[in-house]
């Protein structure tokens, strides 16, 4: 009987069909509220759904020169890890497998499609994916180091290594955002970095590099290259609402359903108002960005949650 | 470091037009391009040959999309001025609006695509929301959006009542808030500034020496308008300011254009409120006599140059066109050396090329 | 000038533009307002022309092509695809025969649909079949 919870978990809730709906609807959402933020209409519902199926349908071309099985393996490895890293993510206080220590399985797990960028960009050999390979690797060293401190904050004022634990942490004390205001902005430009939004989009600068390190890719691992990084987005709003905004965790079960998808729902229109409000920057700014601002202050934001959690 | 020649190609999401750089890189930085132009070359002035001169002011229209007006504007002087015609002064006034709207148009689009180049669409969309009043004017005005069939030879053939002087009046006065508002948030913004401050500086040294015109030398401290200098048309009726600025960089031509789009608002409610009544067009030979001609207006990307030769029967022995998009190219090889490659996405689009126009 | 955030002058303008009418519209399902003087499509009034051929020599794409069979007797044909919609034979007619109308949906699969025979006036015998 087990396995066949089991499987259900896996593939309809909260596994892959309810990640496809919701990466379908995140990304409808984001598109059409900046297309409304830009006095324009927007796509329909279907459209994304539609992008998909199209994309599976045509032709799929590689260069010659490159690794066949490589560059089929890479998309696929980073839908695996999203959607691995989405299992231990409690969804509205309830996660599919959760154990001791996971919120570092999943952080690993959720950098890994960076580097896997990165190494689609250097696979396809052609020039302007291995620009976009280059900038990809710079911009992750600089966006990865204050994102894990700032998410790391949560589990040590917690005392735990464990999001479900995280979650009841703030059900008895308050929201970790309240707490430390900070982290949290720093985990939302680091989930901006991570997930290549504007303004952060430099590997995929359509301007200069046509498309980074995607360039060469077409057909089906292209399809699945997008929908990699959706769940991504996915995935990682949830993590964000689970450790900063308490999970949304109430009494019972259908106001928690609410508030957390309000919630996620929230940080979602707050993603697409900085995508529409700023331009891109260069590499070398974001690098000094990261390194000169975001990590002193992810520094004094592990300080002072010490040094509070202490006394 | 290993180098990558990368091709900013025929084909590249940052060019409007046909254009083809080859950026030698090494890690981020451009240590040299290589230009190649004449994708679109269309062959008009041979063209031009074939055809007469009533026939040749719909071809010249479609030498440019963006500023055809002006092309059609400066061969109808030049054949007027060889005919011995004189356009009447409503015909003169109603050319000359149409001119302004032009430009203001053709600022706004460039507007848009720098703000996309730099990442930054929620200019490119609201600019070109506001670029579309212009074209609805330009539309009511003379059926049509880009091709507007205006002129004919001895003055234009549309014309606007009391009614629709009104509509345009208070378009354009809701237009010039907008601008405002765009450039208030372009001035602010420090993502825009951080891209486009010191980056692809020209000195005035530079510029003298490669011939340089339009917004490209106003903004690094060359005072030059044709205009102003040398007024043809009725600018010698209307009062507007030529804007100068010195800094040199993509961020100077920036707010070089949109002051130049807002005086442009101005002239165009000037001409408006001063449109005296008459005859718009005289009419005109189908042969013109012998001789040669000059004549340079100032269009949106500069000094537009025509010569005109005609050997006394309808079709013209000889047209040469200089467009301001050419003397830009030319410098462009040397801007692109020794920069982040980041910047050549900004300093192509600072400079507005319009390749159309530049190839012909 | 560059303390001040642009956020003060940004937000307000995307806020007012999430309420107001978007400036693109649904094309096929919306109607589309055509301002008066819309060049489309070439019409001619075939009572009114009388065979001057101005338009024929003033047309810059050469889309008007005229066959003379002698005096009073010729035919006229129009080539949507090389027309340019400039309006330049409405403006050469003297008689005001040749007309530009709103009409703006050329498009068809079928080359041998488009062209169009505007006037035959009079043609002798051996021309009646018209194989444009």
């Amino acid at each position: 009987m087990d396995w066949i919870i089991a499987i259900f978990k896996l593939l309809i809730f909260p596994g892959f069909g309810f990640l496809f709906a919701c990466a379908i609807f995140s990304e409808w959402f984001d598109r059409r509220l900046i297309a409304r933020f830009q006095g324009r209409i927007g796509p329909p519902i279907f459209q994304p759904l539609a992008d998909f199926l199209k994309l599976l349908g045509k032709e799929d071309l590689l260069p010659t020169g490159v690794n066949e099985k490589t560059m089929a393996a890479l998309p696929i490895i980073s839908m695996a890890a999203c959607l691995t890293a989405a299992m231990y993510i409690p969804v509205a206080g309830t996660s599919a497998f959760a154990f001791e220590g996971d919120l570092i399985v999943v952080l690993f797990l959720l950098s890994l499609p960076s580097l896997l960028y990165f190494l689609a960009g250097w696979s396809s050999i052609g020039a302007y994916s291995i620009v976009g390979g280059n900038r990809a690797l710079l911009q992750f060293f600089s966006y990865e180091v204050p994102f894990l401190m700032a998410l790391s904050g949560p589990a040590i004022l917690s005392r735990s290594w464990t999001i479900s634990e995280i979650v009841v942490q703030q059900t008895v004390t308050v929201w970790g955002i309240l707490v430390q205001p900070v982290g949290f902005l720093l985990a939302m430009i680091g989930l901006i970095g991570k997930l290549k939004r504007d303004p952060l989009d430099i590997p995929k600068a359509k301007s200069e590099t046509v498309a980074g390190p995607l360039t060469e890719f077409s057909g089906r691992k292209l399809a699945i290259w997008h929908l990699a990084n959706q769940i991504q987005t996915v995935t990682g709003i949830f993590l964000l609402v689970n450790v900063f905004l308490g999970g949304g965790v109430l009494n019972q079960l259908l106001p928690t359903t609410f508030l957390f998808f309000f919630l996620a729902l929230l940080i979602l229109i707050i993603l697409s108002l900085t995508s529409a409000m700023y331009a891109r920057l260069r590499i070398d700014q974001f690098a000094r960005l990261g390194w000169k601002r975001l990590i002193p202050l992810s520094l004094l934001q592990i300080t002072f949650i010490v040094w509070m959690g202490r006394g | 470091m290993s180098r990558i020649r990368i091709p900013i190609g025929p084909q590249h999401p940052l060019l409007k037009e046909p254009l083809s750089f080859l950026l030698t890189l090494e890690g981020e930085q451009v240590v040299q391009s290589d230009l190649r132009i004449g994708y679109v070359h269309r062959g008009i002035e041979r063209l031009s040959q074939t055809r007469s001169y009533i026939q040749n002011v719909h071809l010249f229209e479609r030498v440019c999309g963006i500023c055809s007006h002006v092309h059609t504007t400066t061969f109808c002087m030049g054949v007027e001025a060889l005919s011995g015609l004189s356009v009447p002064l409503r015909g003169l006034y109603l050319r000359t609006f149409l001119c302004e709207l032009e430009r203001i148009h053709s600022h706004l689009l460039w507007l848009g695509v720098l703000s996309k180049n730099m990442g930054f669409d929620t200019i490119f969309m609201y600019a070109w929301r506001d670029r579309e009043v212009v074209m609805d004017l330009m539309e009511e005005l003379s059926g049509g959006r880009v091709s507007h069939a205006a002129n004919v030879i001895g003055g234009v053939r549309v014309d606007i009542n009391d009614a629709q002087r009104l509509t345009m009046t208070q378009n354009l006065n809701t237009l010039s808030k907008k601008i405002t508002s765009l450039r208030n948030i372009i001035d602010h913004e420090q993502s825009f500034h951080a891209r486009t401050r010191g980056v692809g500086i020209l000195t005035e040294e530079q510029i003298r020496q490669y011939c340089i015109v339009g917004p490209i030398a106003r903004a690094s401290n060359i005072d030059v308008d044709l205009r102003r200098d040398v007024p043809y048309g009725i600018y010698d009726k209307l009062t507007f300011s030529v804007i100068a600025r010195s800094e040199g960089d993509v961020w100077s031509r920036t707010m070089l254009r949109i002051q130049e789009t807002q005086e442009s608002i101005n002239l165009c409610l000037q001409i408006l409120d001063s449109l005296p009544p008459g005859p718009v067009a005289v009419p005109a030979k189908r042969r013109v006599p012998p001789g040669e001609v000059i004549c340079r207006t100032e269009a949106p990307r500069g000094e537009l140059f025509y010569y005109i030769r005609s050997d006394g029967s309808d079709h013209p022995a000889r047209v040469k066109i200089r467009t301001p998009s050419l003397t830009a190219l030319a410098i462009l090889p040397d801007q692109l050396k020794s920069i982040n490659m980041a910047d050549v996405s900004a300093i192509v689009s600072g400079v507005d090329l319009c390749i159309a126009c530049a190839d012909r | 000038m560059t303390k001040i955030h642009s956020w003060i002058y940004l937000f307000p303008k995307i806020w007012e533009t999430l309420f107001e009418t978007p400036i693109t519209g649904r094309y096929p399902f919306e109607p589309l307002h055509l301002p008066t003087g819309f060049r489309g499509k070439v019409v001619m009034q075939a009572e009114l022309c009388v065979g001057g051929g101005l338009c024929v020599r003033d047309c810059p794409s050469f889309a008007l092509k005229i066959d003379r069979f002698g005096k009073q007797q010729f035919r006229i044909t129009y080539d949507p695809l090389c027309c340019a919609y400039c309006g330049q034979c409405e403006i050469s007619c003297h008689r005001g025969a040749i007309q530009l109308t709103n009409e703006f949906h050329p498009a068809t699969s079928h080359y041998q649909n488009l062209l169009k025979i505007l006037v035959e006036r009079n043609l002798p015998e051996n021309q009646e079949n018209s194989s444009s």
